[in-house]
């Protein structure tokens, strides 16, 4: 169990504001921290961290102090056992894929497992090569066994996924869940991608002006449950093509790419990247044969 | 969308679906969901609620006879006409609002529909949305 409370004064484009969270987070769970930036996201994970210290508050993980401000306990970064994973992954340029790995290794325990990461996140034949000659995608993949690699308690995970393209992300989430199913390790994603947060995570904290406003079930916190539609899913719009007097959007909603034929009343107020929920009525969809 | 807000005035349960009639001033809509009154808190009788339609699935009728199997079918006058080459897109007046259909090119050069045409406009039961008044 991950207990947390602190409170921490950030500078936002805003001015002040007061960062003030108070959360628990069951072992091995996937929750994500879900916001708009200068809610306070970052901050939270930079503290969790020991990248950032806080004014006051409290932070215990599995049982061990990390931080205590009454009892002046501040764990550094070393001896956290936390793997980080942010958007712009910060491999060593003049390392190989390899090398990077047996840097992040620390101790020898781990040198041992490099060659089942490689092989089981895609890499292997791009062992030797420096980061500059991967793909961003194939970059965050390093990145994310080189967090996880020392078996941390905490893997963290800043917007990993943000600078890549949609084929990309969609690939490497599919890969997250993978990792996150065979290494059950607690994982807190931060992310302001709606589709992300559903696809990826059990629960959801949403932070807004340096508080929790909400938290639940993706479900629970995004979906208008006063709606009558029982075929409600959240997507974001990639494409939107008129054609006549309609318009055909182009939708990624979880891993499936989808269209949908809008009116232009429809689509007032909507570009591409905007995140929306489609919604059918329970009697319209077509069940077709079973896969 | 078409938006439209009224007043429940009935509700018929099953074990897992309604049908709900909503009075929009005067007119009777019915809307099906697979909710009953326990399940969803918007299903009150007396209550207001929103229905949401797509305009696609808007039909229109000019001079019909005979019996039809849509309970949803009301009184609407032609107000504009935007054809493209494989839909038309037909807006409304209906009471003091614009109810917006979506039709093929073909049907609106077939019924011959023109700027003031008095027609009606169907939709089926199970395409209205129901949703708390918004």
């Amino acid at each position: 169990m991950i207990k947390l409370r602190f409170k921490k004064e950030m500078q936002t484009p805003r001015g002040k504001e007061l960062l003030d969270l108070d959360l628990s987070i069951p072992s091995g769970e996937f929750i994500t921290v879900f916001g708009e930036s200068g809610a306070g996201k970052t901050t939270f994970l930079r503290i969790l961290a020991g990248l950032t210290q806080p004014q006051e508050g409290f932070i215990e993980v599995d049982g061990e102090i990390w931080f205590d401000s009454l009892n002046r306990i501040n764990r550094p970064v070393q001896q956290r056992k936390i793997g980080v994973v942010f958007q712009e992954n910060n491999l060593f340029p003049h390392m190989t894929v390899r090398e990077n790995l047996e840097y992040s290794c620390g101790d020898k325990s781990a040198l041992g497992t490099i060659d089942e990461w490689i092989i089981a996140m895609g890499l292997k034949g791009l062992e030797s090569q420096k980061p500059d000659k991967i793909s961003g995608g194939q970059k965050q993949r390093v990145a994310l066994i080189r967090a996880l690699i020392r078996q941390p308690k905490v893997l963290l995970l800043d917007e990993p996924l943000s600078d890549l393209d949609m084929h990309s992300r969609l690939n490497l989430q599919d890969e997250i869940i993978k990792v996150y199913q065979k290494t059950r390790t607690t994982t807190i994603l931060v992310s302001h991608d709606l589709s992300e947060v559903f696809k990826l995570s059990k629960k959801v904290f949403v932070i807004d002006h340096g508080k929790i406003t909400k938290s639940g079930s993706p479900q629970e916190v995004f979906v208008n449950n006063d709606v009558s539609g029982k075929f409600k899913f959240t997507g974001e719009i990639i494409e939107i093509h008129k054609d006549g007097v309609i318009n055909i959007l182009t939708l990624s909603i979880g891993n499936n790419v989808t269209k949908v034929a809008a009116s232009d009343e429809e689509i007032a107020g909507l570009t591409i990247g905007s995140k929306v929920i489609i919604a059918a009525k329970a009697f319209n969809p077509l069940i077709l044969s079973r896969l | 969308m078409n938006k439209l807000t009224g007043q429940v005035t009935l509700i018929e349960s099953s074990e897992h679906m309604s049908i709900v009639d909503i009075d929009v001033d005067g007119d009777i809509f019915s809307a099906i969901v697979l909710e009953t009154p326990a399940s969803a808190a918007y299903l009150k009788q007396g209550g207001r609620v929103t229905m949401l339609f797509k305009e696609t699935e808007v039909s229109i009728g000019k001079n019909l006879s005979g019996l039809v199997s849509l309970r949803n079918r009301f009184k609407g006058t032609i107000k504009l006409l935007e054809k493209s080459d494989i839909l038309t897109k037909v807006i409304l007046d209906y009471k003091t609002k614009e109810i917006i259909s979506i039709i093929t090119t073909r049907s609106a050069q077939k019924l011959g529909l023109i700027i003031g045409d008095a027609v009606e406009w169907l939709v089926k039961t199970n395409e209205v949305f129901l949703l708390k008044e918004r």
